[in-house]
């Protein structure tokens, strides 16, 4: 029974009734008759959810490491459309505002990268003869793994350009 | 597998005969569009987006180098995928976090984040086979 009920527990509870069992409304509803399917728990959170913890708020920050990601994306379609317009009309993206956004996008990013590699040792279980490979092995070797690839990606990109 | 959520719907658990194959599916194309995101992503905005401005010679800064670099089928192919695993990310996280704040639709706001995701996935690929 939740304190901030207004019944004891011997005291039925009619059909369809809704139940205040927490401060921050969480409601609850019950099937009156057994054989009636069951009924979901709704959780009614409000908007600032995420702000309650630290954690909350990082786990939100990180799912709007998706929205840097596409934003920088569509200015490189940006750039991908001046091209159409011919070398003498080709006008690369620059500035100090673009690089401010890319530098923003590029932390998102990194903080993309990070978060979701780490959880590759959670995920992965490479057996090693009666144990498994370490989590945090697996999430260093993935690291490695990001190291190397962006040296690679760079150097192409670089190398196009010269 | 049931209806239920988190946003405050009134749902009723509703059992589902066998595997929901379709969000299995969605869920592996996350997985993977994340990890190759996160893998290739980084590099292009440092190169492209911050060090290229600035000095660092990068393939997108002139005319030639870039109309050359898009002359080849696997650098578009590349770039193509480049804009799948960033715009799949967007719309699947998009598709849950709203959700997460209180928006009900599981389908409309679904809809609307992959149609979205698939337009400017269209466009990538219009700009990039059909450019120079």
């Amino acid at each position: 029974m939740s304190p901030t009920s207004s019944r004891d527990a011997s005291q039925p509870r009619l059909d369809g009734e809704a139940r205040a069992t927490a401060p921050d409304r969480v409601s609850a509803q019950m099937p009156a008759r057994t054989g009636e399917p069951a009924i979901a728990y709704p959780v009614k959170q409000p908007f600032t959810w995420w702000t309650r913890r630290r954690g909350y708020l990082l786990y939100m920050l990180r799912e709007f490491t998706a929205v840097g990601i596409a934003a920088w994306m569509l200015l490189f379609l940006v750039q991908l459309a001046r091209i159409r317009q011919g070398a003498a009309g080709y006008q690369p993206l620059g500035g100090p505002l673009f690089v401010a956004i890319s530098v923003v996008c590029l932390a998102l990013a990194l903080w993309h990268s990070y978060t979701f590699l780490s959880l590759a040792g959670l995920f992965m279980r490479i057996p090693l003869g009666d144990r498994t490979v370490p989590a945090r092995l697996i999430a260093r070797a993935m690291f490695g793994a990001l190291a190397v690839v962006t040296v690679a990606i760079a150097g192409m990109l670089i190398w196009g350009g010269a | 597998m049931t209806t239920h959520d988190s946003t405050g719907s009134r749902a009723r658990h509703v059992p589902r005969k066998g595997p929901n194959r379709v969000l299995g599916l969605i869920w592996a194309g996350f997985a993977t569009a994340a990890v190759v995101g996160a893998f290739i992503v980084p590099a292009h905005i440092l190169i492209q987006g911050v060090l290229g401005p600035l000095g660092v010679p990068s393939f997108d800064r002139h005319y030639g180098t870039f109309a050359r670099a898009l002359s080849n089928p696997l650098v578009k192919l590349y770039l193509l995928v480049l804009f799948a695993c960033s715009f799949y990310m967007l719309a699947f996280r998009v598709w849950y976090v709203v959700r997460e704040l209180g928006v009900p639709s599981k389908l409309g706001v679904g809809l609307v984040s992959f149609g979205l995701s698939a337009v400017g996935l269209i466009i990538a690929g219009y700009l990039l086979f059909t450019g120079p």
